[in-house]
């Protein structure tokens, strides 16, 4: 037993305990990375999550199907279209209910292009954690036109609410598409401006490349998912598995790259946010004609009792909704799960042998989105408790020091 | 690569901040979803929409003793709270007589509670 302790002893001298957050300027999310350091090497990393919770699931089940779409959609600002996508149509299978062709294609438009923006914001805190603003202020300038066509579109630079069981609430006419157009065609050769620039820049090529190495075993071993996946080379994407809405019959291609590294995740991203640019082109092209708002009036008041179960592919990765009701107008329960969740907390090992000034860039190239990614944690806290009897009870002050 | 070239063209272009509100306004698109208030001609009391709202933004109030009106036979009528609303526009959508008068006007901050009751009141014309 005294072994035992001597051994916990020694360790704790030798490393630098390095809280990185909950309030980190590099991130502007409240988590922290708990940083054990011997020199500059991190030698073990802990997430710590908790800053954040708000109870939504319970929300939901206090709420009916109807307002639980709009609270689905602000588990998230950057993705809420994904959110209430995911989220209207696990509600659809448990009703039974099916949207328009053309309700499915403007489905997609918003979808897309929140991943153009989202990918887009990502890159740009990339090149602020890496102490290149210039980059951000020129990425985050031009990311303004994508939100122009997201108003245009929905009716808010942010929160979609495009989305109702049975279709969408908003239609748009020729002169928005004209208008969302001429949009996409003025950010085309900026977004390929920014990919040509992370993929050459020496600055960023220095600060990203060969850092956070994931190996595609690595990645399939603590499932993390969406562009880390992709960036290291595992072709896989819930819009081509699943081909929800209106993915099956729009051309497009699953990007992947084999390298595995930082560098690899961020230009994942930018080759998808221009693969998304091609498909909202194409929607736009090839909307199919027909009724695409539901009268919201007419739907039904009261679901039929049962279990449904949606996934999205996300900016971050695959989101995933499942539902159980008992019948009513409420939900019995909502379940969400997060890519952030599995992205952010199982990923924790990559950090151990990097340098302390690659921690930010690690986890930003992850993408992480810890609004959404809360709620899942109240489980993972509690099978950590055991870990930390000690602590908890300090903070109890059950335990006098 | 590098990003030089573009720190120069963006060295002699114009700012791309917008001074708003002191010197720029922001235009949006005409269906923005901004500030909405009743029609009190139309609405007929019914509560749907403070129902149905997810935000619980909306509050039924009594209408003014001189104010009856006969397609709203319990007097009553919504009054928004803008501070609490989040613009979903669930209500506008649920109301079965279409009641709502919306607007794009998105210039809604303020450092106290902001209600619909004026401009509700408002639209029976007679202030
Ligand atoms: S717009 Fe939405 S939040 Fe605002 S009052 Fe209407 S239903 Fe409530
Ligand atoms: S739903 Fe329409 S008619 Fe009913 S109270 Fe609200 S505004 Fe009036």
């Amino acid at each position: 037993m005294a072994e035992r302790e001597a051994t916990t002893v020694i360790k704790i001298p030798i490393t630098l305990d390095i809280p990185i957050g909950p309030q980190h300027p590099a991130i502007h999310e409240p988590v922290m990375l708990k940083i054990y350091a011997d020199g500059e090497e991190v030698v073990h990393a802990e997430v710590n999550t908790g800053y954040n919770h708000r109870g939504i699931e319970k929300l939901m089940e206090k709420n009916s199907f109807y307002k639980d779409k709009f609270i689905s959609s602000r588990v998230c600002g950057i993705c809420n279209a994904v959110h209430e996508n995911c989220y209207t149509r696990a509600v659809e299978y448990l009703a039974g209910l099916e949207p328009s062709p053309r309700a499915k294609y403007i489905r997609v438009l918003a979808m897309e292009l929140e991943r153009i923006h989202s990918h887009m914001l990502i890159n740009a805190i990339m090149a602020e954690v890496i102490g290149f603003d210039t980059l951000f202020m020129y990425i985050m300038r031009d990311r303004e036109l994508v939100m122009k066509a997201k108003e245009i579109l929905t009716g808010n630079r942010v929160e979609a609410e495009i989305h109702m069981f049975g279709g969408v609430r908003r239609d748009i006419d020729d002169v928005k598409k004209d208008k969302i157009m001429d949009i996409l065609k003025k950010l085309e050769p900026r977004l390929k401006y920014y990919r040509k620039l992370f993929e050459e820049d020496p600055t960023i090529n220095s600060r990203l490349a060969e850092i956070g190495i994931l190996k595609p075993e690595t990645v399939l071993g603590y499932s993390l998912l969406g562009p880390i996946l992709r960036g290291s080379g595992i072709k896989s994407d819930v819009r081509a598995e699943d081909k929800y809405d209106a993915y099956g019959e729009i051309p497009w291609t699953v990007i992947t790259r084999p390298e595995g590294d930082s560098l690899a995740r961020m230009l994942v991203r930018w080759d998808e946010a221009l693969e998304s640019l091609e498909i909202c082109k194409y929607i736009l092209e090839h909307l199919p004609q027909g009724p695409a708002v539901v009268d919201e009036r007419k739907l039904p008041r009261v679901f039929p009792p049962g279990e449904s179960y949606a996934r999205v592919e996300a900016p971050r990765g695959e989101l995933v909704y499942y539902i159980n009701s008992v019948g009513g107008a409420n939900p019995y329960r909502v379940k969400i799960r997060t890519p952030s969740a599995v992205n952010i907390i199982n990923s924790a090992f990559s950090y151990v042998g990097h340098s302390i000034a690659d921690v930010p860039v690690i986890l930003v190239s992850y993408d992480p989105c810890i609004s959404c990614m809360e709620r899942a944690i109240v489980l993972d806290l509690k099978n950590n408790v055991e870990k930390r009897v000690p602590l908890k009870y300090i903070a109890q002050k059950k335990v006098r020091l | 690569m590098s990003i030089i070239k573009e720190v120069i063209k963006n060295f002699f272009s114009k700012p791309s901040t917008i001074e708003y509100p002191r010197k720029a306004e922001i235009p949006v698109e005409k269906d923005f979803r901004g500030e909405f208030y009743a029609d009190l001609k139309k609405c007929t009391g019914c509560t749907l929409c403070a129902l149905e709202c997810p935000a619980r933004a909306i509050e039924m109030k009594k209408l003014p003793e001189n104010i009856k009106l006969k397609h709203n036979p319990r007097g009553l009528y919504p009054v928004v709270n803008y501070m609490t609303c989040v613009y979903c526009y669930r209500c506008v959508r649920v109301c079965p007589v279409d009641a709502f008068i919306t607007t794009p006007n998105y210039k809604l901050s303020s450092v106290k509670e902001v209600y619909s009751e004026e401009k509700t009141l408002k639209t029976l014309g007679m202030g």
